[in-house]
């Protein structure tokens, strides 16, 4: 029965997680955003947060409730956690963007084997390495290399902007076992931190998300053991199918922190109409920016209903490439809608920590239109799964 | 708990109403644009399905209304045609404002026509929302209701009335000025309108852009006094509030139907028309186009399941007005935008009256 209110799990983790971003998030904000650095300190309060209260509780609540919804409780705790920093919530301790490929196309002995890193209480993060220098969108011209040699797979090549890359206990990392295949010669192995042969390279400057880790790797004749391969060697597609896998259960997650950007940016011009309009400033013209925040409140809301829808499928196991998508192109468009808005609104009024917020949440912005799929690749995606027997190059 | 999908017995309910929509509205949609109205033989179908007796079984009704399962009626009605689709939901409202707003005394006085089992397809209700200094938002609501000795005088406009000119039974909203000061905005009131009403003028919307199948008028009152038993159940109760943010939730869904129409045309279009070898959706230009289409009607469509689940759920009258505005908004928005690329995906064709793509994209801009 389509329902729109959240239930009592679904209410706990909203209410933690904004409790969270609140507390823990906010205050550092505009700090680490300077600094591109992380406090230890932040590390270890999510990491006992996390494992304590009131998460336990929406997870014990989850259970009771006896239908599976770990996808919508992730983004109704994602985008509360965007609200209070994007680039922090990317830094959470945990496996963080690994654990899609490892739970898809992991045996439950690889699953016990990886996973169970992340449950000793101390800090760990993980990682997906997808992205090379000359490959984005593209998966299948990727050329990473893995060769088997004896009991181990030899990795050789280069991948950047890795969330998390150099901090990242497990890297799950894409490469091609055979070239001519194209993306079906595509595999996930993961490559933990410290082999010999993972070189972390440079550390990116961007342009928002500046605490956000975003690294470069190098592979070098880097050897790791032959089960370290996710998937057996045999299973066509599988590689590919990884990597597409991860985007659909990643993509309304992306979506989820668009919309508390939005919602942070679009708040905060709520607030500054009303808080800090400088005298003398024409009431024709505050008329005019309130339509237009209503406006946008209403487009937060709808793209917030497509990331849940999209969160909702995959939880049901109901294939969810389209839908998926559509939450990532939404929000990704309004994040950036909502953030320019703010800034033209509050342009007039004096400096302040309002204000630098808003110009953070900005520059945070933009890639939200680009990771996980760019905006043009989101809507190749939509009209691939509307036109199944159409060749859309 | 969240949850996206339809019950099975709604899932039901909304294959009836498409296969409606495809053997008895799709064909007829030119007819009606030109006749101005639904033909009997229609009304007397969906009578027959109950799809259009949404009323309490006391009066004869097929069962009272759920707002989820009726936007997906609306939805698949204005899939066939917008037109017929407003026709339909915008007679209902007549009695359905009734239903909600009215006592059990004015139940049992305007309902049971609606009901009756032969005739009842015959009758014609309407609701009179928008008015000439504005649209469909409860704050844009100003015919001023005064109360008189023995009853009330209105002063202001309707627009856009669908029926308004022939109605069996005509419902007004209105706000009910509690006290002299001009300045108060009076409480939300819905009056029932008898049929000769002194200073009251009903003129026929002739020419309209869109739309054309649902016949409306617009209301001039001057001065028109009305019994104190017009007034339907107490000014400011929330049967008032649930009657108008209904017709906004199935003019959302109206909306909805509509965006659809023309995206499942313009994407069948767009697959069979070869360019430079090729269909024309299989480039980048096109296929672009229609991914958004489909994109913002799902946001929209959740928008207006949002308000319809509210509504049902019984939630305070503020909720519910700002979700219907909300979702009727939007959901206009994105029609205007989705039929306007659906002429854009097929070019020249789009713009003739061959296809019905022209019409729709007149009826979205007639919603406003």
């Amino acid at each position: 029965m389509i329902d729109f209110t959240l239930s009592k799990a679904q209410q706990a983790a909203r209410d933690y997680a904004h409790q969270v971003a609140l507390e823990e998030m906010r205050p550092l904000s505009l700090e680490c955003d300077r600094t591109e650095e992380i406090p230890e300190s932040f590390f270890w309060n999510m990491q006992r947060r996390y494992w304590g209260g009131a998460a336990a509780q929406a997870r014990a609540y989850g259970q009771d409730e006896g239908v599976r919804q770990e996808n919508l409780l992730s983004v109704i705790s994602q985008e509360e956690m965007a609200w209070g920093d994007a680039a922090l919530a990317t830094a959470i301790p945990g496996p963080g963007l690994a654990a899609p490929p490892i739970l898809s196309q992991g045996t439950p002995e690889q699953q016990a084997r990886f996973l169970s890193i992340y449950m000793d209480g101390q800090l760990h993060w993980g990682a997906l390495a997808l992205t090379e220098p000359g490959i984005g969108s593209d998966v299948a011209g990727m050329s990473t290399t893995a060769v088997l040699d004896g009991d181990e797979w030899v990795i050789n090549g280069h991948k950047h902007y890795i969330t998390n890359g150099a901090r990242a206990d497990l890297i799950v990392t894409f490469a091609t076992i055979d070239k001519s295949l194209g993306r079906e010669g595509i595999r996930p192995f993961v490559v933990p931190k410290g082999t010999p042969g993972l070189i972390v390279g440079r550390i990116e400057k961007k342009m928002g998300l500046r605490a956000s880790q975003t690294a470069e790797l190098i592979f070098d004749n880097c050897r790791i053991p032959k089960e370290n391969l996710l998937a057996g060697r045999g299973e066509r597609k599988a590689g590919f199918k990884a990597a597409m896998g991860t985007l659909d259960a990643t993509r309304p997650m992306v979506g989820a922190l668009a919309v508390g950007i939005a919602r942070a940016a679009y708040e905060a011009a709520c607030e500054w109409l009303r808080e800090e309009l400088p005298a003398g400033y024409p009431p024709h013209k505050r008329r005019a920016w309130e339509e237009e925040l209503k406006e946008l409140g209403q487009e937060i809301e709808m793209a917030r209903f497509l990331v849940w829808r999209a969160a909702w499928m995959a939880d049901r196991r109901i294939p969810n490439s389209k839908e998926a998508s559509m939450s990532k192109a939404y929000a990704g468009a309004l994040v950036m809608k909502a953030t320019a808005t703010a800034v033209r609104i509050t342009a007039p009024g004096e400096e302040s920590e309002r204000k630098l917020l808003i110009q953070k949440w900005f520059r945070d912005a933009k890639v939200f239109d680009i990771f996980e799929g760019t905006a043009q690749i989101q809507r190749l995606v939509i009209a691939r799964r509307l036109f199944p027997n159409i060749d859309i190059p | 708990m969240l949850d996206f999908a339809p019950t099975e017995e709604q899932e039901e309910i909304r294959k009836l109403a498409q296969s409606i929509a495809l053997d008895h509205l799709r064909p007829h949609a030119r007819k009606a644009e030109t006749e101005r109205d639904s033909p009997n033989e229609l009304r007397l179908t969906l009578a027959q399905t109950g799809l259009t007796t949404p009323f309490p079984e006391e009066y004869g009704g097929s069962g009272p209304l759920e707002a989820v399962t009726y936007s997906l009626i609306a939805e698949e009605l204005a899939y066939g045609d917008p037109g017929l689709a407003l026709n339909i939901v915008g007679s209902l409202m007549g009695p359905l404002t009734v239903w909600l707003a009215g006592s059990r005394e004015q139940q049992e006085r305007y309902l049971p026509p609606f009901g009756n089992s032969t005739s009842g397809y015959l009758q014609r209700g309407s609701l009179a929302f928008a008015e000439r200094t504005g649209g469909y938002t409860l704050a844009d609501i100003h015919l001023q209701a005064r109360r008189t000795s023995d009853g009330y005088l209105l002063n202001g406009t309707k627009r856009d009335v669908v029926h308004g000119q022939h109605a069996d039974l005509r419902v007004v909203l209105a706000r009910l000025a509690e006290h002299e000061s001009e300045s108060a905005e009076g409480k939300l009131c819905a009056f029932v309108l008898s049929d000769a009403q002194e200073g009251l003028s009903i003129q026929a919307e002739e020419e309209k852009l869109g739309l054309q199948a649902a016949p409306s008028a617009t209301y001039l009152f001057n001065q028109v006094q009305l019994p104190a038993e017009a007034l339907l159940g107490e000014a400011g109760s929330s049967g008032v509030v649930r009657a108008a943010t209904l017709y906004q939730i199935l003019r959302a869904a109206i909306a909805c139907g509509t965006a659809r129409a023309a995206f499942e045309y313009c994407s069948a279009y767009a697959r069979e028309r070869i360019a430079f070898g090729r269909p024309i959706v299989s480039y980048q230009g096109i296929a672009f186009i229609i991914a958004e289409m489909a994109m913002k009607l799902d946001a929209a469509r959740l928008l207006t399941w949002r308000a319809a689940c509210s509504w049902d759920r019984g939630e305070a009258d503020e909720t519910l007005i700002y979700e219907a505005e909300c979702a009727q908004r939007q959901a206009v928005k994105m029609a205007q935008a989705a039929t306007t690329d659906a002429i854009q995906v097929m070019g020249g064709a789009g713009f003739m009256q061959d296809h019905p793509a022209e019409m729709w994209m007149r009826d979205a801009a007639a919603m406003e």
